[in-house]
């Protein structure tokens, strides 16, 4: 018998496909596709995996397989997308829980469907209304609302997941306090699905403001414009986003709090700089335009973060590089897109990055640009990972790669 | 003979660690163990087969590498102020208290970081920045005496993490030292490091994973406008009933705080308060002042329409720290009820409040035990006090039931066994109550990858055969599947 039909006869028929081009991860094309409808269903695609050395890749929405290394070996596509239910949602207790399959979008509105209350996930990472809530963690995506609220590892209060090996477990819980046993949400956020397959997610959601409001900087000048974002920074204000994106030399700031609380805040950052409110409808726009800026090309994306009295710095680098920086300023984190696949133009700007002492990842782009983002963490580390991988994913069935 | 070789072991380790640290660091006078044999859980004990007292991330790793070569379990201590027994040594073991590592190493305001030896307060990082304008969030109520290294251990909160978070969301990087003395920094100074977020699991690992001896922490910029405010209730459901309604409100308040009428009373019987009433709820609010009075406003008016006998609004810092230290005396004052207490420290959903507190009410009848209860309203996390004599032998024992009985009330709430004291050796028994077989092997693996020879901190976190007898259910490799020699079905 075929992978295909093995799996039916686990699965059921309707839920394994043979793989076609579209699948190709990394020019790799999956001989199957599964779609399982339940943690034991994952289970047991894995545990055939095991049994018969097959190289499995989880997949939801599809939007971020770039970020990951490609596969060496590509036999199955485990794709979450079956599992696409909201599980719980406690709009009193400002927590849901949804299965990992489940589109952020789709979150996003279900939780404003079902209740009158005024909440929401406050996780904005790339790739659109596609992008899953297993995704979202497996690759740790953040945006620009972690200025104020956090990167996943901050709102997650509890998973379900399925080992490389089959074990179905839980970690955390659905409370939004809680100690109890290991964190290993923590070791799955950020995964790249290497170490268990992610099923179920419990999240802490936050009210809605009652009002925002947005300005912008406009100032080319990189210290300038660093000044400004370090003076908002220590401002008595709470911004919910401010991008910095570069080289047109722009900086948004959006304030969320009551009616009297923005409008206070507005003024305070009217006397930080020479800035200009815009109203709702093109604020809305500019948010999304500077979220889509980045992606918007064809060429090389990388993440990058530096410490915060850095930020000039880094606008400098983008600049002197001619790529286009779209970045969180208060916690220095954002995306550099370059101009073309130069590999020289790439080398420069990554040295320029890890000379401010700061991180690189890739996000978009070929693997010889992979290879010189690539660092090699200190023996003890890659020994203390390689430990967890080896006792989650016994028979290495996962081919996900947390670097 | 076991015995004798395990003395000899000791010896040996004592010989090294002299070496290692200087003679009058390491402790083996069983006076001076005796001081180490429990943390905040004093109804647990063990002396300790040794102490020692390293001043350096090279001394610490010298020494755990010497525990390892032994095969001698090993524990770390901060300032001993853990409730769940974490810090519990056993008798073959070895304390490594870090005491001696109490420097400030570097403050970075433009960066917002402190540099951090473990055994520096909670407080004193505050205290450090203070003038500067900035704080450290997590404020655990112990902060004047906890350590920044036992607050990574236990992933310490406090009043406050409802708003701020816990020590996870705010460590930035931790020198560690392995189960095996390997030294690995985890966490970077940039955001975004590839990588798995081991810090992550390591905080809040109890002491199993490493020993942390040197933090890197995030500082916040002091809120510009502080509001607090006490609101007293005739019921305890009507105090409940208000903290859905300030959280349905979309308000995030700071801290919401809650006593009941016997945590009130113990906290009268020590402080010069006049509070009298079935519940007292303290709300406080921070951040931008035109944001925090026009949410504080709205508090008020929610205080006010679920039937709030009296509100009292802090009206200067002073009677602001009353009305803390009238909630922070609670639990000391609850000596002055009883002869002997025991805290809990389960979590529930927050709109569960008034179900859980009449629960709880009807545990307490029925044993026949007074529990004062005083916690942490906004995020769940109660801490009834179960009041007890331990002078009267069946007391104690159905005190013991009696939290025990509380605990399990929380986690069919949906809830936790513990959100801030940790699980320790109080409640790995515990774990099976709110985590299956699986769950727990899965816990057990992550532990196997920090420490596969089992003396990082053993006993704690999960239930052992040796402390919980049998458990169901919990896989545990044998010795030959791991070494490949055989399988399981």
């Amino acid at each position: 018998m075929g992978l295909v039909e093995d799996l039916a006869a686990d699965l059921g028929p309707d839920r394994v496909r043979p793989g076609g081009p579209d699948d190709a991860i990394g020019g790799r094309v999956p001989a199957a596709v599964a779609e399982p409808l339940s943690p034991e269903a994952v289970a047991a695609v894995l545990a055939r995996a095991g049994r018969d050395g097959l190289a499995v890749r989880v997949r939801g929405g599809g939007t971020k397989q770039s970020w990951s290394a490609p596969p060496e070996r590509l036999d199955v596509v485990l794709s979450t997308r079956a599992l696409h239910r909201l599980v719980d949602h406690a709009p009193g207790d400002m927590t849901c829980v949804a299965e990992a399959g489940m589109p952020l979008a789709a979150l996003q509105a279900a939780i404003a469907d079902v209740t009158t209350h005024r909440q929401r996930l406050m996780l904005d990472p790339p790739g659109g209304a596609e992008a899953t809530l297993g995704g979202v963690l497996a690759t740790a995506a953040a945006g620009p609302r972690r200025v104020r609220y956090g990167t996943p590892r901050d709102l997650v209060i509890g998973a379900r997941y399925v080992t490389g090996d089959g074990l179905a477990a839980k970690t955390g819980g659905r409370v939004v306090k809680n100690v109890a046993g290991y964190d290993v949400a923590k070791l799955l956020i950020g995964s790249h699905g290497s170490l268990a397959v992610i099923t179920e997610v419990a999240l802490k959601l936050h009210p809605l403001p009652d009002a925002a409001r947005t300005v912008v900087l406009r100032d080319p000048d990189p210290d300038r414009a660093a000044a400004f974002c370090d003076a908002v920074r220590g401002a008595p204000i709470t911004p919910a986003l401010v991008e910095a994106a570069w080289p047109e030399g722009l900086v948004l700031v959006r304030v969320e709090s009551t009616e009297e609380g923005a409008a206070a805040q507005v003024e305070r950052l009217r006397g930080l700089g020479p800035v200009e409110e815009l109203d709702e409808v093109a604020a809305d726009a500019l948010t999304a335009d500077l979220a889509a800026r980045a992606w918007a090309g064809t060429g090389p994306v990388l993440a990058v973060g530096v410490v915060p009295d850095r930020l000039a710095d880094l606008l400098r680098a983008a600049r002197d590089a001619g790529a286009t920086l779209v970045a969180r300023a208060p916690v220095c984190a954002g995306e550099l897109a370059l101009p073309d696949d130069d590999p020289d133009r790439a080398a420069r700007l990554i040295d320029a990055v890890r000379a401010l002492g700061g991180s690189v990842q890739l996000r978009r782009g070929g693997e010889d640009l992979r290879a010189l983002v690539r660092t090699a963490p200190e023996p003890a580390v890659l020994r203390l990972e390689a430990a967890l991988k080896d006792r989650l994913d016994p028979h290495g069935v996962l081919a996900g790669a947390a670097r | 003979m076991a015995a004798t070789q395990t003395t000899d072991r000791l010896g040996t380790l004592a010989e090294r660690a002299r070496a290692i640290v200087g003679p009058v660091w390491v402790l083996s006078d069983p006076a001076q163990l005796s001081t180490y044999e429990c943390d905040g859980l004093t109804n647990q004990r063990e002396r300790p087969g040794l102490v020692v007292l390293p001043a350096s991330t090279d001394e610490v790793a010298a020494v755990v590498r010497a525990c390892h070569e032994l095969g001698i379990p090993f524990v770390a201590r901060g300032a001993g102020s853990g409730l769940s027994g974490g810090a519990m040594p056993r008798a073959e073991g070895v304390v490594i208290g870090l005491a001696r590592m109490r420097e400030i190493l570097a403050v970075d305001l433009p960066n917002r970081r402190v540099t951090v030896q473990p055994g520096v307060t909670n407080l004193a990082i505050t205290e450090a920045v203070a003038p500067h304008g900035f704080y450290y969030a997590p404020d655990p109520s112990s902060q004047q005496v906890c350590t920044i290294g036992g607050n990574l251990a236990e992933n310490a909160g406090g009043a406050h993490c409802l708003k701020y978070g816990f020590t996870v969301n705010h460590a930035l990087s931790a020198v560690v030292v392995l189960a095996d003395g390997a030294v690995v920094r985890l966490g970077a100074d940039a955001p975004d490091a590839p990588g798995l977020d081991l810090l992550g699991v390591l905080i809040g690992s109890e002491g199993t994973c490493g020993i942390v001896t040197e933090a890197v922490v995030g500082i916040l910029p002091k809120p510009q406008h502080v509001e607090t405010l006490v609101a007293f209730f005739d019921t305890v459901e009507e105090g409940g009933e208000t903290v859905s309604a300030i959280i349905s409100a979309g308000i995030v308040p700071a801290a919401v705080e809650m006593m009941d009428r016997l945590a009130i009373e113990a906290a009268r019987a020590v402080t010069k308060m006049d509070w009298d009433a079935e519940s007292a709820l303290i709300v406080e609010l921070d951040g931008p002042e035109s944001e925090v009075r026009s949410q504080f406003e709205a508090v008020t008016r929610i205080c006010a329409a679920h039937h709030a006998r009296e509100v009292r609004v802090a009206a200067s810092p002073a009677e602001r720290a009353a009305i803390w230290t009238a909630r922070k005396s609670a639990f000391a004052a609850a000596g002055r009820l009883a002869p002997a207490y025991r805290v809990q420290d389960g979590v529930i959903p927050r709109t569960r409040l008034p179900e859980v507190l009449r629960g709880i009410a009807a545990l307490s009848e029925r044993y026949g035990l007074r529990v004062a209860n005083v916690f942490h309203a906004g995020d769940g996390n109660l801490h009834p006090l179960v009041l007890y004599d331990s002078a009267v032998p069946e007391q104690v024992e159905q005190s013991e039931e009696l939290a025990m009985a509380i605990v399990a009330l929380c986690v069919e709430f949906g809830g936790s066994i513990t959100g801030e004291h940790g699980v320790g050796t109080e409640k790995a028994c515990s774990m099976p109550k709110m985590f299956d077989g699986d769950d727990l092997t899965a816990f057990d693996r992550v532990r196997g990858a920090f420490d596969p020879d089992g003396l990082c901190n053993p006993d704690k976190l999960l239930p052992t055969p040796r402390l919980c007898g049998e458990v169901p259910g919990f896989h545990r490799v044998h010795p030959v599947e791991r070494a490949g020699l055989g399988d399981r079905l």
